[in-house]
């Protein structure tokens, strides 16, 4: 996976592609066809800056695959953005749009540089720029575009405009993570974290556990933990612990109730990065503990929704013999090696692939109402979701029970084998 | 009277008596002089009369008075040995006597048989007649005068006579010296016969030469005649050549001008008081109510004593304060003093600075337009020996001495000092001065700020270092009064506190007799609900030393902002941010994205809480929700956050605190209001005005921007970017940065405190880290100073929170030569560096260097194994730490690399830094960085000498003179060179006897020449700035004389390039 001594991401992805379709026995042509992008587009940006001077920057659309529908994928700005990271990427938005079976293929984009050096004009300039030189070859039928690293919502909305002005017409489903309002959908923030709850509620259907009869342990606090808890709750589980960073002090917390968190009253003493008052807390009642707490917790689910490679090898014989699921409501929660020790002792595992693919369902939900220009309310959003992410689940875990094989490499196969039908369907392979 | 008197009722009667004789005398006098339309003699009859009754023998009492020639006296006048006499004065000059006798011996009194009383009462009355006689004389040229004019018969050329006259007998003195400048002035403009007059000679031509006379002997002095110049004479030759009113405009200007040189007098009189100042200037400022009619150098004379007396001696400020400040301005300032008895005090440095930034920005052409309309808060001074006079009414003379103590014992005793300056009490003169401060304040909350002597001086930055205390100033006038006087006493103590001392001692300010000026301010805000606070309050930097983004230049400046009161700018605060803004660079932004400008956004507020009567600090979530969108200026500080967008604040009415998440970034005041632009060109007024960048702080309560402060921001000039090698072995680099890395060479580090990151967190208590930063303290007095650096976690100078950072104070970093402080990943998470923010300007000031390594980044070098593989010094240095020396590795550089020394190189421009090793003996100047911009301060004087060294090598002929090589050394060499320095130059020649003196001749003539040119430089005289040492074969072969200096190991001389023009 390392070339030249440095870690290399596109490396990484096809290594990841080629174990897979090993399993599935994929024939040559389509794997030299899947291990590598469709199409490229490389293109400068000229921008005039502020004090008059123009700067050009070099913009990256991958587009991997487009089988299955049109591509979708995030826009980066980045200093040290490479194209290789861009190809990566692209190629992992295929699989997570199959793997939820939603009509979408993986692209992704980037323009080198650092938005600490620009102003908002020229940061508005180069969002134009790169809608000027892709407008023909992106929109809502053929490639749409989310905002990524260090672009938000407001870079969104300018590079609508600027696809509007150039095609004549309203096309808010040339982009998505437009505010509601604008063309966004409602559901965004919820979508995630209950997303990792539909897929929990069909596991604990499957190992025919009540969900009542749940006690949870949930690692981070932030937008997906609260909404995951929420909903966990509303179908009768209990949460009895919740861990969080504490800024001031640099270090997490756990904060443990025994007879179950209360989330109102939590959410009522918590910043808006998912920060608790500890002080506070220790009022209502609740036990702070060591950040690393959150593991050993005597309960049937861990949720870990917080930070990459919190699950090692190291922490991972901490876990209580009680746990039976574990759903990855973060990217990456699980090192490789903790990954092989969960399967070893038979837990069932909810990849993040697929735990927290409700964030890309509802972006490909609002390009749907963005391309009916008919806006659904939370409900009907909500449950669009529950039935995208159960058939997702249920898909998965069919396979993974039907051919033994763990959870995350069924998440992988199904995904895999959805693109390569596709393209073998439309005569490319 | 007889004492014993005095003591029984009989005596008190008797005084009593005697008393209402004396008003019955002084009544019947006053009078009779009252009675204008009586002939002079009857007038003093009656006087004369009215006398004896007022004398406790009045049956023998008799009086005789004298006036201009003329004797009166009193009925049955006779002369006798017991007499009483006054002089009668007019304009200073006796024109009569009035005498009291007894015609009888009687028992002895005070002064002969007469009450002390009764020579009061004679000299009361001398007085009143010598009034009397001023008064008839004003009379009577005022009444021909209106007799003439009433004729219509006063000759055009006469109109001056009468106002002449006036002067000349209602102050003689005036008269003489208008009479001398009168004379000055036909003279100058050429007037024949002027000159005479003036030196009294008869001829011009002769006496001018007289009046040159030979150097070095005195001039004649000419004795003036005062008759002469009493006359009319001066006038009436200036009627010849002047009209009327030239004459009598003249006339009016010198008197002003006299009475202007009368407040210079005192102004200059080292020994006048303040409040005789004050007094001098409230009567200037009243008796000339048009100082245009003043010379300007007059005014300037005035400005510059009075910016010296009540601002400040330093020469470079009173020079700018002449031209920016007039003397309405001192006059103003006066009003608002509180002035301790016999005070020959100032106003300290930071009100000084304060006064004339605003002078200098509200004098800026179209200042409304370029700056704004700048305000000052209304604010109350006690001079600087205000401290002295508290020291005394208390005895506290012995804090004077903490200064020369050692630093731990200042820190130790400090707490004392502090509870015994609270415990003492203040001169009842300031007691009341604070007590008519409080009644023009009302209940406005204050903040007590210091202004010493040393503060703000140049070059110096006791930032923080003395302390500004809050008074909320709420309560009954006694209470107000107490908390006030208990805030100065605070500040006053912190005089005497660990920090400034260390500071000054560092840089040789022990010594100076430290004054602590106080300024009363009031808070900028409004009151919202129960609190007091400003919109916003920030400091700013006309250079920033702080730049996030290579387009940002040194010029643009740096603002730091914090809604509320501005406390939480201008300290550091460890789990808070302000909002940076750079004035020339308004659109380039510290944070980018949404979520990361949200997380860097203020969180808390500082605010005047007025029911509890203190500064609180509070969330702004929770402020909002209890003062809504009244909060002052709310939509130019806040931005609405919705759907992951940052936009406008919502309208006031629309606000909603439960369900609006509202981000402190201060897009509102960018994008809608002129500030930044106003911002930006103040800070370049005053920079270009006073000659050098500055700092300021200010706040804002929504509506008018207050100036608070401004002082001179001081700059490293080592700051031009260092080559970076590209071609360095890995092994001998110990690390790279390539993100803020800023301009410098640091060479020659001889040693490295390393606090590793990892076993610094895995300390187990709060106790044992403090104890780090404690073995830092310690190492920093113990290694050679500026050849050590500092590597450590986080944040140096954490305050609160010391797993962030080692949790120094500046004085134990204040050797080092540079402070680094290192983001090491925990988890996914980086930590937060302080960017040196805890001591900003100490590092600036002191040059020590900030750089941030973030050794898990890719491309980047961090010797880990060098510095943890390196033999540790810290048990043998600090045996008390030894327990610590797996935290704190103390490098030995040469020892540990082959003898070499460390380098850091810096170049912002590059945006790289390296740090390797390098042989002692490689060439260690700097190379020269190319000159940006026009250098404020004179080249330095190493610099110039080698470069004029260098100069001569290459005019130096070898042919011509047999020269083999030329050297440097010494001094100039070692860039160590002062003003007065000479240039020590090693010449190894193979000449001729000839050659050697040709050579002599012409280096003589270089050696000359440079001296001229140093003295025009520097004001210091040499007589040959070369110092020229000539070495043979021979010499170099044994190695004697200077000889040993070429290839030495310590201050080895160095070669110069010959004969290469």
């Amino acid at each position: 996976m390392a070339s030249n001594g440095t870690y290399n991401a596109y490396d990484m992805a096809r290594a990841q592609f080629d174990s897979i379709a090993d399993v599935i026995d994929l024939d040559e042509g389509a794997r030299a066809f899947l291990r590598t992008p469709m199409r490229e587009y490389h293109f400068t940006i000229p921008v005039r800056m502020d004090d008059g001077t123009v700067q050009v920057f070099a913009g990256f659309r991958v587009q991997h695959n487009d089988a299955r529908g049109p591509c979708k994928g995030g826009i980066r700005f980045h200093p040290q953005e490479t194209i290789d990271t861009v190809r990566a990427l692209s190629m992992w938005m295929t699989w997570k749009c199959a793997v939820v079976d939603i009509p979408l293929g993986g692209g992704k984009g980037g323009v080198i540089c650092d938005p600490h050096n620009l102003s908002m004009r020229e940061q508005e300039a180069i969002c134009r720029g790169f809608i000027r030189q892709l407008a023909r070859n992106i929109g809502p039928v053929a490639d749409v575009p989310a905002p990524d690293v260090m672009t938000s919502p407001q870079h969104m909305l300018w590079m609508m405009d600027e696809y509007e002005k150039i095609h004549g017409g309203h096309f808010p489903g040339a982009i998505t993570g437009k505010p509601v309002g604008m063309g966004g959908s409602l559901g965004r923030t919820q979508a995630t974290g209950y997303g990792v709850i539909y897929t929990l509620r069909e596991a604990l259907k499957e190992l025919s556990i009540r969900p009542s009869d749940t006690i949870a342990s949930v690692q981070g606090f932030g937008n997906v933990a609260q909404y995951a808890i929420e909903l966990y709750h509303q179908i009768g589980g209990t949460t009895i612990s919740v861990s969080c960073w504490d800024q001031k002090e640099q270090c997490a917390n756990v904060f443990r109730k025994k007879d179950g968190i209360d989330l109102a009253e939590l959410r009522g003493i918590t910043d808006r990065f998912g920060g608790i008052d500890q002080a506070k807390a220790r009022d209502l009642g609740y036990e702070v503990l060591p950040g690393d707490a959150w593991i050993d917790q005597d309960v049937d689910i861990l949720i870990p929704s917080a930070l990459e490679n919190s699950i090692t090898a190291e922490n991972v014989e901490k876990m209580s013999k009680r746990v039976k699921i574990i759903a990855e409501g973060a990217n990456g929660p699980t090192t490789p090696e903790a990954d092989k020790a969960i399967h070893a002792r038979g837990i069932h595992m909810i990849p993040d692939f697929l735990a927290n693919a409700g964030g890309v369902t509802c972006s490909y939900f609002e390009q749907v109402q963005s391309n009916m220009n008919y806006f659904w309310e939370m409900d009907e959003v909500l449950g669009k979701l529950d039935v995208k992410m159960t058939a997702a689940y249920v898909a998965v875990s069919e396979l993974a029970g039907k051919q033994s094989i763990y959870m995350r490499d069924a998440a992988y196969v199904v995904s895999i084998n959805r693109v390569a039908e596709a393209c073998r369907a439309r005569g490319w392979i | 009277m007889p004492d014993e008197l005095r003591t029984t009722p009989e005596g008190l009667m008797a005084s009593l008596r005697e008393r209402a004789k004396e008003l019955n005398c002084l009544y019947h006098v006053e009078g009779a002089l009252r009675k204008r339309e009586t002939a002079p003699n009857e007038v003093y009859r009656e006087v004369l009369e009215a006398l004896p009754p007022g004398w406790q023998y009045s049956d023998i009492c008799v009086a005789r008075l004298t006036i201009e020639g003329k004797t009166l006296s009193s009925p049955g006048f006779e002369p006798s040995e017991w007499v009483l006499r006054a002089d009668i004065m007019v304009q200073d000059t006796a024109v009569g006597t009035l005498e009291v006798f007894y015609t009888e011996k009687r028992p002895r009194e005070n002064e002969g048989p007469f009450l002390r009383d009764e020579v009061r009462l004679i000299n009361t009355i001398a007085g009143l007649i010598g009034h009397h006689i001023l008064r008839q004389r004003l009379q009577s040229i005022q009444k021909d005068w209106e007799t003439l004019q009433s004729q219509g018969g006063v000759s055009a050329s006469e109109i001056w006579r009468s106002p002449l006259h006036l002067l000349r007998e209602s102050d003689r003195g005036l008269y003489l010296r208008i009479a001398h400048k009168m004379l000055n002035y036909l003279c100058r403009i050429g007037v024949s016969g002027a000159q005479q007059m003036l030196t009294g000679e008869t001829d011009s031509l002769d006496s001018e030469e007289e009046v040159i006379g030979e150097i070095n002997v005195p001039a004649c002095r000419f004795a003036q005649d005062p008759d002469y110049l009493m006359s009319d004479a001066p006038f009436e030759l200036a009627s010849k050549h002047l009209s009327q009113t030239e004459i009598l405009g003249r006339v009016q200007s010198w008197m002003q001008e006299d009475k202007a040189l009368g407040f210079l007098r005192i102004l200059n009189n080292p020994r006048s008081p303040l409040p005789e100042i004050v007094d001098a200037m409230r009567r200037f400022q009243h008796g000339i109510p048009n100082k245009h009619i003043l010379r300007s150098s007059t005014l300037k004379t005035l400005r510059v004593s009075l910016a010296q007396r009540l601002l400040t001696e330093q020469i470079d400020f009173v020079r700018i304060a002449k031209e920016n400040m007039e003397i309405e301005d001192f006059y103003e300032l006066t009003g608002r003093m509180v002035i301790p008895a016999g005070s020959h005090g100032r106003l300290g440095g930071k009100s000084a600075g304060m006064l004339l930034a605003h002078r200098i920005l509200g004098r800026t052409v179209d200042a409304e337009q370029i700056v704004g309309d700048i305000k000052l808060p209304k604010t109350w001074y006690l001079p600087s020996d205000g401290i002295l006079d508290f020291i005394g009414h208390n005895d506290l003379q012995e804090v004077i001495e903490q200064k020369f103590k050692e630093t731990y014992e200042v820190r130790q005793e400090y707490p004392d000092i502090i509870r015994l300056f609270k415990n003492s009490t203040f001169p009842p003169r300031i007691l009341n001065g604070l007590s008519v401060a409080l009644d023009d304040f009302a209940d406005s909350p204050l903040i007590v700020r210091s202004s010493s002597l040393l503060e703000d001086r140049l070059g110096t930055a006791f930032s923080g270092k003395y302390k500004s205390l809050f008074v909320a100033n709420q309560g009954t006038k006694a209470e107000r009064l107490e908390a006030l006087a208990d805030a100065i006493a605070e500040v006053y103590a912190s005089t005497f506190g660990p920090d400034p001392i260390e500071y000054r001692r560092e840089r040789g300010l022990l010594e100076f007799n430290e004054e602590m000026g106080i300024m009363i301010q009031e808070v900028v805000g409004m009151k919202v609900g129960k609190y007091f606070f400003p919109a916003f309050a920030g400091v700013a930097f006309s250079n920033s030393e702080f730049r996030w983004s290579p387009r940002i230049q040194r010029e643009d400046g740096l603002a730091r902002l914090v809604p509320g009161i501005g406390t939480r700018a201008v300290d550091r605060v460890a789990d808070d941010y302000p909002v940076l803004l750079v004035p020339g660079k308004p659109n380039l932004r510290v944070n980018v994205a949404v979520d990361e400008i949200a997380r860097y956004s203020p969180k808390w507020i500082d605010v005047i809480n007025l029911e509890s009567g203190t500064l609180e600090t509070k969330s702004i979530t929770d402020l909002l929700k209890d003062v809504g969108s009244g909060f002052p200026g709310f939509d130019k500080v806040f931005s609405l956050l919705e759907e992951g967008m940052l936009g406008k604040a919502p309208p006031r009415v629309m606000f909603d605190a439960e369900k609006h998440e509202l981000v402190a970034t201060f897009d509102g005041l960018a994008k809608t209001t002129q500030f930044i632009e106003h911002l930006n060109n103040i800070l370049n007024i005053l920079e270009e005005r006073l000659g050098s960048p500055v700092d300021i702080e200010f706040a804002h309560d929504g509506t008018d921007f207050y100036l608070l402060q401004c002082r001179p921001q001081s700059q490293s000039d080592d700051s031009g970017p260092a080559p970076i090698p590209k071609d360095v072995d890995g092994s001998d680099i110990v690390f790279t940065a390539d993100r803020y890395v800023s301009n410098g060479w640091i060479p020659d580090i001889t040693n490295i405190v390393y606090v590793d990151p990892e076993r610094y967190g895995r300390l187990g208590s709060r106790e044992e880290m403090l104890s780090v930063a404690r073995a830092v303290g310690k190492l920093n007095r113990l290694l050679p100073t500026k050849r050590f650096i500092l590597l450590g976690p986080g944040r140096w100078g954490s305050r609160g929170d010391v797993k962030l950072g080692v949790s120094v104070t500046y004085a134990d970093i204040s050797n080092t030569a540079m402070l680094i402080e290192i983001a090491k990943k925990k988890g996914d998470y980086v930590p937060d560096l302080s960017f040196g923010t805890h001591f900003f300007q100490d590092l600036v000031e002191s040059r020590i260097r900030y750089l941030p390594l973030y050794p898990d980044e890719e491309d980047v070098i961090f010797n880990e194994r060098f510095l943890l593989g390196a033999d540790n010094l810290l048990p043998g240095m600090v045996p008390d730490f030894a327990h610590l020396a797996d935290v704190i590795r103390v490098i030995d550089v040469p020892a540990n690399a082959d003898g070499r020394l460390l380098r850091v190189l810096l170049n912002a421009d590059l945006g790289e830094a390296l740090a390797l090793f390098v042989d002692p003996d490689e060439d260690s100047e700097q190379p020269q960085p190319v000159q940006k911009a026009v250098s404020h301060k004179p080249m330095q004087y190493w610099q110039w000498r080698l470069r004029m060294a260098e100069r001569i090598a290459a005019a130096l002929d070898p042919d011509r003179f047999g020269t083999v090589a030329i050297y440097v050394f010494g001094s100039t060499k070692n860039a160590t060179a002062g003003p007065e320095s000479d240039i020590d130059l090693l010449i190894h020649t193979r000449g001729t006897d000839a050659q050697d003196r040709e050579l002599a001749s012409w280096l003589e003539g270089w050696g000359r020449c440079l001296s001229e040119m140093n003295y025009l430089q520097t004001g210091y005289r040499t007589e040959n700035l070369l110092d020229v040492h000539v070495i043979t074969d021979e010499d170099i072969a044994n190695q004697t004389s200077y000889a040993s200096k070429i290839g030495a190991v310590t201050d080895a001389a160095r070669e110069l390039p010959l004969g290469k023009p």
